[in-house]
């Protein structure tokens, strides 16, 4: 086991004789000796020593995020990203993601329309497929767990999901068509 | 007829107004350029992270009548068009208007530009910029008040430095600097406003004493190569000093934290 000290950044880790092993966030290797770049303990994490951070951070490749859909277009769908990873970013930093209509749904991708499946205001549920461009990451909704979380009705309720295609309004029972994903406890 | 400037309300004062200037008597110079301290010694260092509870990270640094408080904001988008591969760092400086002798008007001039230049070559690459594409890191720094401007340079480095390991951002090593003059045949560090103006040449390094490489340095003022490099000796081995306060007022924070 590593031991129990605070690391500094540029400090170098002890570690007992053998290979090096895989090195996680926290940690970098420069001539031969792993050294800390953040504040903190390092810990095996499976296979893996890191040194953990609770901060918010960019998004990455893979990273789950959670979004706000701020416009719609025939082409993509623009999200305003304000949780990475289970940590959310400070107020007034959010970064901008796109879902692309061929990245809303697995099965017949050419077929989308966007107002059926994402409306202003929706809280979406994605993966980071690529840092995409200058100006807006792209993400994907094409699983079972991704899409529409919570969404409000022309009502002005917050609506249930029904199946992955619709949600329905608890007020009026009106059925609006959504991406919606797999709530965890089912 | 001149037009009257300012509000014709009110009686107005002069538009700029200057205290009076006295001849300074000879004494008084050698007096105020006259060392408390040896000339190796450097001015104690309080330095305290975590202040601006509304920055990602923060730091303040004083010594002695130079006090510098720094925030880092980030990474956050980079708002402008151009695609970067590398994260980008961002350092503005900003003196109050209370901050020097004569007072200054709260508008940014070329002063805090090269300032923010000089603190910017200074820690970035000690930054793992490569881990933040698209991102932008923000390092604000503002000054209280400043007694030389080298040391204000060395003492923002090390504040920024600081802010930046308080805020979770990825580095490879924390980075000191320190401040000579050359005054006559020796080699004061940490020199004073008033110090720093007797003197004939100034040179600010900054360093990663955890690596043991040099990150900047700055030269001013007149001086042969072999004074610029016995000064950057000492300042280098004062940086090591620095570089553990530094690491204690770190440690210290998260235990407390």
């Amino acid at each position: 086991m590593v031991s129990d000290t605070t690391l500094l950044p540029g400090q170098p880790v002890f570690l007992p004789r053998g290979p090096t092993p895989n090195l996680g966030g926290g940690l970098y290797l420069r001539d031969g000796q792993v050294r800390a770049s953040l504040v903190g303990v390092a810990q095996y994490d499976g296979p893996t020593l890191t040194i953990s951070r609770i901060r918010s951070h960019p998004p990455a490749t893979n990273s789950v995020v959670l979004g706000t859909v701020t416009r719609l277009s025939p082409l993509q769908a623009m999200v305003s990203i304000s949780v990475v990873d289970g940590v959310p970013l400070p107020a007034g930093e959010e970064f901008n993601g796109v879902i692309r209509t061929q990245d809303v749904r697995a099965t017949e991708k050419d077929k989308v329309k966007i107002g059926d499946c994402f409306r202003g205001g929706d809280v979406v549920k994605g993966i980071v497929i690529s840092l995409g461009d200058a100006r807006s990451y792209y993400i994907t909704t094409a699983r079972n767990d991704l899409g529409v979380i919570f969404a409000t009705s022309e009502a002005g309720a917050s609506m249930e999901p029904v199946s992955w295609q619709e949600m329905r309004c608890p007020k009026t029972g009106r059925i609006e068509k959504r991406k919606c994903a797999k709530p965890e406890n089912m | 007829m001149a037009q009257s400037a300012g509000d014709r309300r009110r009686i107005n004062g002069p538009e700029e107004s200057f205290s009076p200037v006295f001849d300074d008597d000879e004494e008084d110079i050698k007096l105020k350029t006259q060392r408390s301290r040896a000339a190796g010694d450097i001015r104690p260092i309080f330095l305290q992270p975590g202040l601006i509870s509304q920055a990602n990270g923060s730091a303040y640094i004083e010594t002695d009548k130079t006090k510098i408080a720094c925030a880092v904001y980030g990474p956050r988008q980079t708002k402008t068009t151009t695609y970067s591969e590398k994260g980008r760092l961002n350092v503005e400086v900003k003196f109050t208007p209370f901050s020097c002798m004569r007072r200054r008007a709260p508008i940014r001039d070329a002063e805090d530009r090269s300032l923010a230049v000089s603190i910017h070559q200074a820690i970035v690459s000690s930054i793992r910029l490569e881990l933040f594409p698209k991102s932008t890191i923000d390092v604000f720094i503002t000054i209280i008040e400043n007694d030389g401007i080298e040391g204000c340079i060395a003492s923002a480095s090390v504040a920024a430095s600081t802010a930046l390991a308080d805020a979770g951002i990825e580095m490879l090593g924390l980075v000191s600097a320190c401040s000579a003059a050359i005054v006559g045949d020796d080699i004061h560090l940490d020199p004073s406003e008033a110090e720093a103006r007797a003197s004939s040449g100034t040179v600010i390094l900054a360093c990663m004493p955890a690596l043991d490489n040099v990150t900047s340095v700055w030269q001013s003022g007149h001086m042969t190569a072999d004074m610029a490099l016995k000064c950057m000796e000492r300042c280098h081995e004062r940086c090591i000093d620095i570089h553990s306060i530094v690491a204690q007022s770190l440690l210290e924070h998260r235990t407390a934290a």
